[in-house]
C-alpha cells in the first residue's frame, strides 16, 4: 500500500470503530443489572440456615460489606485461611463487615461441621448449602471461592482458590466497606 | 463440552494455560529472533528479567498502595497470593526491566519488541484460555444459536470469542508478521489486538460506562488503535526516509 492508501485505511478503520462504539452503546445492556457471580454485578441472593437452624438472607445484609466464603471441611486451603478470616472478621465487624461461610454440605460430611467450627473457634455464621443450589448459582468450581460484596449488594471482587492471606483479606474488605 | 473443560481446568489449574503459553511463546519467539537481530540468549534474558520484575514490581506496588495493611503482617510481603500483585505496577516494572536490559545489551527498542511479538501473541491465547476455564466473564444476552446458558438465559460466549480472536491475531502475525522493518511486526500485533478488543468488548455484560452510554474499554481500545496507526505510519515513513 502506498501512503495515501494507508491513510484511507486508517481513517476508515477508525471511523468504523467509532461507529461500532456508538452501536454498542445503543444496543443491549451496557450496565450490569442482573445478578451474576462476577465483580461489578449484584450478588445473587440466597437464604440458607446455620447448623443451629438460624436463617440468613444475603439481601437482608445490604448496608454491610459481606464476604461469602464457599468452603468444605475436607478442603486444606479452606482450613488454612479460616484463622485469617476469623481474625479479619473480628477486626472489621464493628465497621459493618459480615462473613457468611457457606459450607458445601451436599459434598461434605455434616457431622464434621460443628467440630470444625469449634476447633477453629469461628464466631461468624456458617451456613449449609445442602442441595448445591448456591454452588450452581455462584458457579463454584474450586474451593475455597470468596466473593466480596459491597454495602450496595454488588460484588466488588472474587478470589478463587486460597488460602487468602490476612493482608489480601484486609485490602478486599476495606474496598468493600468504602 | 464447555462445562467439562471448565471443570477440568477449574482454578487454580487455569494458570496452567499461562505457564504453557509463556513457554510455547518463548520457544516460537526464539525461532524468529535472529531475523530481528536479537540473539536467543538476549531474548531469554529480556524475558527472564522481565518476568522477575513483573512479580517483584507487582508486589511492590501493592505494598506501596497499602503500607498500613502490610505493616500489620510484614510476612505477607512474600505471600503466594497472586491477587496481591498490582497488574499495572507489574507491567510497568517488566517493561522497565526489559528496556534496561535492552540498553545494556545495546539492543534496538523496536527490534526487541518485534522479536518478543510471538511471545505476546501466544500469551494472549493463554490468557483467553485461562479466562474461559475460569468462567468468570459473562456476555450480553443473545438469541444466537451458539449462545451459552446462564441461569436460564442465553448469553454471548465472550471468553470463547476472545480465544478465537487471539488465535486469529497470532495466525496473522505468524503468517505475515516476519517483517524485517523495525517495529512493524509488533505494531501490527498491537493494532490487531486493539481492533479485536474494540469489537469484542461490545459483547461483555459488564463495562465501565463513559458519558452515561459508551463502554470505556471500547474507547480505550479505539485510542490504542489510533496510536498504533500513528506509530505504524511513523515507522513506515522513517524507514522509507532512511531507505
Amino acid at each position: 500500500m502506498d501512503k495515501t492508501q494507508r491513510i484511507i485505511f486508517y481513517v476508515l478503520t477508525l471511523v468504523a470503530g467509532a461507529a461500532w462504539i456508538a452501536i454498542s452503546a445503543q444496543t443491549g445492556p451496557v450496565a450490569a443489572d442482573d445478578p451474576a457471580p462476577q465483580a461489578g454485578f449484584p450478588a445473587p441472593d440466597f437464604t440458607l440456615k446455620t447448623p443451629e437452624g438460624e436463617s440468613y438472607t444475603l439481601s437482608d445484609l445490604k448496608g454491610n460489606a459481606v464476604l461469602v466464603n464457599m468452603w468444605a471441611t475436607w478442603c486444606p486451603p479452606c482450613k488454612a485461611e479460616m484463622p485469617a478470616i476469623e481474625k479479619v472478621y473480628n477486626e472489621y465487624k464493628e465497621q459493618g463487615f459480615i462473613v457468611l461461610a457457606v459450607d458445601q454440605t451436599y459434598q461434605d460430611d455434616p457431622f464434621d461441621i460443628m467440630p470444625f467450627i469449634e476447633d477453629y473457634e469461628l464466631t461468624f455464621p456458617v451456613l449449609l448449602d445442602e442441595t448445591g443450589d448456591i454452588r450452581r448459582v455462584y458457579q463454584v468450581r474450586s474451593l475455597p471461592s470468596s466473593y466480596f460484596i459491597d454495602r450496595y449488594g454488588f460484588i466488588s471482587d472474587v478470589v478463587i482458590g486460597g488460602p487468602m492471606s490476612e493482608s489480601l483479606l484486609r485490602i478486599r474488605v476495606e474496598e468493600a466497606l468504602k | 463440552m464447555l462445562e467439562a473443560f471448565q471443570d477440568f481446568f477449574a482454578p487454580p489449574r487455569h494458570m496452567l494455560f499461562l505457564v504453557l503459553a509463556a513457554w510455547l511463546g518463548l520457544t516460537l519467539a526464539e525461532r524468529r529472533s535472529e531475523r530481528y537481530g536479537i540473539s536467543k540468549d538476549d531474548l531469554n534474558n529480556i524475558t527472564f528479567y522481565g518476568l522477575v520484575a513483573f512479580v517483584i514490581g507487582g508486589r511492590l506496588m501493592s505494598i506501596l498502595q497499602n503500607p498500613a495493611i502490610f505493616a500489620k503482617k510484614p510476612l505477607d510481603v512474600i505471600s503466594i497470593n497472586p491477587d496481591l500483585l498490582d497488574p499495572f505496577g507489574a507491567l510497568a516494572f517488566a517493561f522497565l526491566a526489559a528496556v534496561i536490559i535492552g540498553q545494556r545489551k545495546q539492543l534496538g527498542f523496536w527490534n526487541s519488541l518485534d522479536a518478543l511479538t510471538p511471545f505476546f501473541a501466544v500469551l494472549a491465547i493463554g490468557l483467553g484460555l485461562s479466562h474461559l476455564a475460569e468462567g468468570t466473564i459473562h456476555g450480553t444476552p443473545t438469541s444466537v444459536p451458539w449462545g451459552i446458558e446462564f441461569q436460564g438465559d442465553a448469553q454471548h460466549p465472550v471468553s470463547l470469542y476472545e480465544v478465537l480472536a487471539s488465535f486469529l491475531v497470532f495466525g496473522l502475525v505468524w503468517r505475515f508478521g516476519a517483517n524485517p522493518r523495525p517495529g512493524i511486526t509488533f505494531l501490527s500485533f498491537a493494532a490487531l489486538t486493539a481492533a479485536s478488543q474494540l469489537l469484542l468488548q461490545a459483547f461483555k455484560a459488564n463495562a465501565t460506562i463513559l458519558f452515561e452510554q459508551y463502554r470505556g474499554e471500547q474507547v480505550l481500545a479505539w485510542l490504542a488503535l489510533f496510536f498504533c496507526f500513528v506509530l505504524l505510519e511513523g515507522r513506515l515513513r522513517s524507514e522509507s526516509n532512511t531507505g
